[in-house]
């Protein structure tokens, strides 16, 4: 059995008639296993979370953590998870050491085993020195570790983490990316929401692509991008004429398909490297000019479009 | 048990780390106290100010024949009158030498009201001068209010005296005229009106005699100081506020999403928001304690037996946390529970009588709004510990607030239930 096992799993607010903003999910992430659900704001990507985590009561279906129901066992769940969530639950009138050492508390630690485990958690966040100031005087990338550690501090099965990164500056999102492959690799299994696809991209062994409450795709990063049929982009701008030139381009050897997108020509092409020099020919010899190129090799945001029909960012 | 504590002294420490909170529950009400305390009287009971008056007395008596010792000079005994012990709490009475350094007292503010009694009062009084009539001049200052009435009204009772000698007089010398008694109808006038004032007039001296307010059986006892009255009030209102903003804390940490996430741990629901409750109630009970020691070593104040102290002080925190809980529950924001709260704390101060004492309104039918209030029945208890009530005494006192505190607390576990579910 898988560590975290998902089963059909639904979530309507104010039935009947409310918004279904899970419908039907399902997936299954193994031990030691980062997983990833990859989808816009909205998707149902943090009421999944939720509901796992045992925050909301499913309306439909089920789903089993380290073996444990979340309908019918949520006490087991909660033991043997940490959830970090979207925003950051801190107190912030505290320091750091005392938020940890409260938060410890509320999972069942006490006494010496508290303090030594609190700072092993300060090491792990690289947050000792400071450990004694109040959260509110720390940066946001400060924040975000902290909100992390607490998650850390029981040594969960699993760790739930929604959207970590939101907010924050690049070289704070690398750390907390860098310690989450680290807790891969020390064992840590754990379900990743977020609406970045190089996150996704970079931490996953799989990811689920979500989108109104559905689950779209499921598989590893390879898998998903041969839904697109491993086709590269070619978006081409000209100065005059588009309609024409994309006529043109479509005959072009090489070019699979293509279409027009938002004033530019996109074209679907087995290998971008062969077919630009043919494309700059047939615009050269109809008269027109290109003022911008651009190629994208197959992503998640194309295979996201290409499911969906709307792009991945808003 | 030990999360519950856990969290409730977590919200200890950050109410303790509110500055603004901490004012409001303990420097206010300390602060109005102490400036109510000092308008009423200084901790004194509830008395009003003794009026400050000055006499001018221009009148030197019977001259001539008609002087006697039996006719005493009627100006003299005027300012006799207002001099009497029994209203030197009233009337605080100086002489000036003339209506005009009188009347300047007044309107320099010295005195509140100045009483000139005029040249030649005593001949008017015994008929022996010319002038039948005569005039006692009242100068008040009429910003002083209730201080001139009373001055009037003794001044008036006492020249009643007067009206009835030369009522006296009048009738002496009509039956002399009629009877056929002999000797001059004057001098008869004259007699009569000395006999009158000596006889009658003592026996109708001003006499005004302050009463305590009536008070029941229970609330008898040593005398309250007005200070303490107040602070009790303010106490238990400033109770509502710090259980307030404690309880607000449950919605605070929703939108912060630190309760959802205290819903994520292990640590089941009700262990949550019993640690919630238990950390109002613990926050109050220190308010009190705290304005309970601050008003003895500052103010002063015997607030009673320890056991009754004690009781009184748990009930009162037990029904503060209970009405900030339930009001909490019914609404859905910070903002809505600040001013939904304030309305609710401030119509039961109202109602229970928090800001102008239960020794001033002991019957009626504000004595019986009051009973609708648990506020109402605290500050009850209160002015009989305060009075020297023994745990017996205040036994209603106690269980009243504690079924308001049950019921609010049932309700507002039930909203929660619900809500958190």
């Amino acid at each position: 059995m898988a560590t975290v096992e998902v089963r059909e799993l639904r979530k309507q607010f104010d039935p009947p008639g409310g918004v279904l903003a899970v419908d039907g999910v399902s997936f299954a992430i193994e031990k030691g296993e980062i997983f990833s659900l990859l989808g816009p704001n909205g998707a149902g990507k943090s009421t999944t979370i939720s509901m796992l985590s045992c925050l909301l009561r499913p309306s439909g279906g089920d789903a089993h953590v380290d073996g444990h129901s979340i309908s019918a066992d949520p006490q087991a769940v909660k033991e043997a998870i940490g959830v970090v969530p979207q925003d950051i639950a801190l107190y912030p009138d505290m320091s750091a050491r005392e938020n940890l050492v409260f938060w410890g508390k509320m999972y069942g630690l006490g006494g010496a085993e508290l303090q030594s485990r609190v700072d092993e958690v300060l090491e792990l966040i690289t947050l000792v020195d400071r450990q004694k100031d109040r959260i509110e005087k720390y940066s946001g990338g400060m924040k975000r570790r902290v909100n992390i550690g607490v998650a850390l501090l029981h040594r969960p099965k699993v760790l739930f983490l929604d959207e970590p990164t939101v907010g924050i500056d690049p070289q704070s999102r690398r750390s907390i990316l860098d310690g989450i492959l680290a807790l891969r690799d020390a064992g840590m299994t754990i379900l990743y929401t977020t609406h970045y696809m190089a996150e996704a991209q970079e931490l996953s062994d799989r990811i689920g692509i979500i989108d109104h409450g559905k689950m779209v795709a499921l598989g590893t990063h390879g898998e998903l991008v041969k839904i697109v049929g491993e086709e590269a982009h070619v978006t081409l701008r000209v100065d005059h004429d588009l309609l024409a030139m994309v006529d043109s381009w479509a005959r072009v050897d090489g070019v699979n398909r293509a279409i027009i997108d938002e004033e530019q020509a996109v074209l679907f092409v087995h290998d971008a490297n062969e077919v630009l020099p043919r494309l700059f020919e047939t615009a050269a010899a109809a008269g027109s000019r290109i003022t911008e190129v651009s190629v994208t090799e197959p992503n998640l945001e194309m295979v996201f479009l290409h499911l969906t029909g709307h792009a991945l960012r808003e | 048990m030990s999360r519950i504590f856990a969290i409730a002294f977590k919200d200890l420490r950050s109410t303790m780390r509110n500055l603004p909170a901490l004012a409001m529950m303990l420097l206010a009400p300390l602060a109005l106290a102490a400036l109510l305390g000092f308008a009423f009287g200084g901790g004194q009971s509830f008395s009003i100010a003794a009026t400050k008056v000055v006499v001018a007395n221009a009148d030197e008596g019977l001259s001539g024949p008609a002087a006697s010792a039996d006719r005493p000079a009627a100006g003299a005994l005027v300012v006799g009158a207002l001099n009497s012990p029994e209203i030197a709490d009233i009337l605080d009475v100086s002489e000036a030498p003339s209506a005009a350094e009188a009347r300047k007292r007044v309107d320099d503010g010295t005195d509140v009201v100045a009483i000139v009694i005029p040249a030649g009062f005593s001949d008017a009084i015994y008929g022996t001068g010319a002038a039948t009539g005569t005039t006692v001049e009242l100068y008040e200052n009429p910003t002083q209010g209730i201080g001139g009435d009373i001055t009037e009204s003794i001044v008036g009772q006492t020249l009643l005296t007067f009206n009835g000698a030369r009522a006296a007089a009048a009738a002496a010398s009509g039956l002399a005229s009629t009877g056929g008694q002999a000797g001059p109808a004057d001098e008869l006038a004259q007699r009569a009106a000395a006999q009158y004032i000596q006889e009658g007039g003592a026996a109708a001296r001003v006499a005004v005699s302050q009463r305590p307010p009536q008070l029941p059986q229970e609330s008898q006892g040593k005398d309250v100081g007005v200070t303490g009255v107040i602070l009790a009030g303010m106490m238990v209102f400033f109770l509502f506020f710090g259980a307030s903003n404690v309880a607000r804390t449950i919605l605070d940490e929703d939108q912060a999403g630190t309760l959802p996430r205290l819903f994520t741990t292990p640590t089941p629901r009700r262990t949550i928001l019993g640690g919630k409750f238990t950390s109002v109630f613990l926050t109050v009970t220190l308010q009190a304690l705290i304005l309970l020691l601050a008003g003895r070593v500052i103010f002063g104040i015997d607030w009673g037996g320890l056991d009754v102290v004690a009781a009184l002080t748990l009930v009162a925190a037990a029904v503060a946390s209970g009405l900030a809980l339930l009001v909490i529950s019914l609404v859905r924001t910070p903002a809505q529970a600040g001013a939904i709260g304030a309305g609710v704390y401030l119509v039961l101060a109202l109602l229970g009588g928090n800001f102008v004492g239960t020794a001033a309104t002991s019957t009626g039918t504000y004595a019986t709004i009051q009973k609708l209030t648990p506020n109402g029945w605290l500050l009850r208890g209160w002015d009989t510990a305060m009075r020297g009530g023994s745990l017996a005494d205040i036994g209603l006192n106690l269980m009243v607030p504690l079924l308001f505190a049950l019921v609010f607390f049932v309700v507002a576990v039930w909203r929660f239930r619900k809500r958190y579910a």
